[in-house]
């Protein structure tokens, strides 16, 4: 699931923080997010899992794989989609990353 | 040449797992899934949790939607029963009275509550199914007083949603210390001080001798000689496997029906996974049976890859959870000695590892609130590491750190 592009870009953190194979969370807008950086690809998805709203960020990243400690779902961190089990995905935020690795995020 | 076709016996998440993994692993014969519960399979975790609580509804934790069966073209048939199977004739019958051949059949027939005998009736609760769930909840909403019968995990997590539902609740267990057979009696007892501190009644070491209904309740009888008046009363004191379709086929049982390390029964062709599956574990060298939703879709998948040609012994680690108010309870691996933890953080503050340490080795952790400490640990059970009690205990050291994951993250750290 991924929410339209509104055009309503915020700055979300600087690439030099977010290494790549780590992953973070973030408040924009009040909204809570995960940022994920996948050998450089960056990805941004709502910060709570589908199962049972717990955060993702106190999961774990393995480079590829984040997974949530609660029940243990995992989802591919680059198309946000469930691999175990496999019919649920993660809402995504449109992101991208700025030539001064600024990395931005568009919540609304 | 006629297509092949596999029965799976059972409508719960391993007959489920192993539909899904038969159509990954390109299998593209006919698949039967015969269960005899109304619905198609679903998730039973929710059923002593938020469903009784009402924060969550059917749907949400059915294992696919109703549709997903004909797009993978998987013939289900809910609410019939498998009530024979022909072993050299390689069919099985269902109570409708057809008879269906195999070419592969798994029997993922789950368990079923262990019953008290003389404890029935309108107001008497065994839970298992969605419909048991159901009734239960409903029950709920009208009760104020409600007695669990043992102390185990369904019967903690009952009574965390009766008293979020503002029930007073009372629970019974002969045992001195709930959950100390699965859990030790230092785990146990913090479990018992949470409970006790949300209202609960804990009356250990007591248990239910008699029940007598009573115009508009229930009059209990304990062995101590104390009554007690309810409204609804809800039994969890375990289960028993559903071996008997299996034995009376004549397949090897033994508190489960027995299989190898790839699933097989003793018949040909046929497999058993999930709840019911007594399963010899290479690691641990001998049969274990566990009654954990990871562990029965593991398994279910498992023998799909053996039907499917690719031999792969199942030899995961067992993982579970139970959540019990805002509390996350998690565990891995199997302890050696349940008296015998070396604990990483904080029993009074609710945010701890419990480790079982044999030899330097990890044997299985047992975590309150830490459930990442859980993750780290399945994750190097069963590779090599050396690890001491000081190590474990101490919180500066990350327990990523102690465990080398390759020899590359070692030369590294
Ligand atoms: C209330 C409750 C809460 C739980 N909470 C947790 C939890 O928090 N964490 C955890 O790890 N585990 C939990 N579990 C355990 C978990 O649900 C089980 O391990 C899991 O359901 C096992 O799946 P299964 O497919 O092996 O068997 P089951 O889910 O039992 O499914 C077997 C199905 O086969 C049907 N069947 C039996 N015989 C036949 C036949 N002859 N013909 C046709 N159908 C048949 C049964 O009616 C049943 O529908 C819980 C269980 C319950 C009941
Ligand atoms: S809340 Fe994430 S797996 Fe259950």
């Amino acid at each position: 699931m991924s929410s339209a592009i509104t055009g309503q870009w915020q700055e979300a953190m600087h690439l030099d923080d977010l290494w790549e194979g780590e992953m973070e969370g973030v408040e924009i807008d009040g909204k809570k997010v995960l940022l994920v950086n996948i050998d450089g690809e960056v990805r941004a998805y709502k910060n709570r899992c589908p199962h049972q709203a717990w955060a993702l960020d106190e999961g774990d990243f393995d480079g590829q794989t984040i997974t949530c400690v609660r029940h243990m779902w995992t989802f591919d961190a680059l198309s946000g989609k469930g691999t175990n089990p496999d019919n649920c995905e993660l809402i995504t935020y449109p992101c991208r990353v700025e030539e001064d690795g600024t990395i931005l995020v568009d919540v609304r | 040449m006629s297509t092949r076709r596999h029965v799976l016996v059972g409508g719960g998440v391993a007959a489920a797992a192993t539909a899904t993994h038969l159509r990954k692993h390109g299998f593209d014969g006919e698949i039967v899934l015969v269960g005899d519960e109304p619905q198609p399979p679903y998730e039973r975790p929710p059923l002593s949790k938020d469903f009784l609580l009402g924060t969550t509804e059917f749907e949400e934790f059915q294992v696919r939607p109703p549709a997903w069966y004909d797009e993978q073209s998987v013939d289900l048939r809910v609410g019939i029963r498998v009530t024979a199977i022909d072993v050299p004739g390689r069919s099985v019958t269902l109570s409708t009275g057809e008879r269906l051949g195999y070419d592969g059949l798994v029997l993922a027939t789950g368990v079923r509550p262990r019953r008290l005998p003389g404890f029935d009736g309108d107001r008497v609760h065994y839970l298992r199914t969605a419909a048991d769930s159901q009734r239960l909840r409903a029950q709920l909403a009208e009760s104020e007083r409600v007695v669990v019968i043992g102390a185990g995990f369904i019967g903690c997590e009952v009574a965390a949603a009766a008293v979020g539902l503002g029930k007073q609740v009372t629970i019974f267990d002969p045992a001195p210390t709930p959950l100390a057979r699965v859990l030790g009696a230092t785990i146990g007892s913090v479990m018992t001080g949470i409970h006790r501190s949300r209202g609960v009644q804990i009356r250990a070491g007591e248990y239910i001798s008699e029940l007598r209904h009573t115009g508009d309740g229930m009059l209990l009888t304990s062995n101590l000689g104390h009554r007690v008046e309810c409204d609804l009363v809800v039994v969890g004191i375990g289960c028993e496997p559903n071996v008997e379709l299996a034995a009376e086929a004549g397949l090897a049982t033994d508190g489960g029906i027995v299989v190898d390390e790839y699933g097989r029964t003793s018949a040909p062709d046929i497999y058993a996974a999930g709840d019911v599956a007594a399963q010899y574990h290479p690691v641990y060298g001998r049969t274990i049976r566990v009654e954990h939703h990871d562990n029965a879709l593991r398994q279910g998948a498992n023998v799909a890859l053996n039907l499917t040609g690719s031999a792969e012994p199942f030899a995961e680690a067992h993982w579970f959870w139970s959540d019990q108010y805002e509390h996350s309870l998690q565990s891995v691996g199997r302890p050696a000695d349940l008296e015998d933890l070396v604990i990483r953080g904080s029993l009074e503050d609710h945010d701890f590892s419990a480790f079982s340490l044999v030899d330097g080795r990890i044997q299985a952790v047992i975590s309150l609130n830490r459930p990442r400490d859980v993750l780290e640990v399945r994750r190097m059970l069963f590779a090599p590491h050396e690890v001491t009690a000081e190590q474990l205990r101490d919180e500066s050291v990350p327990l990523k750190r102690l465990i080398p994951r390759s020899p590359w993250a070692t030369a590294r750290a």
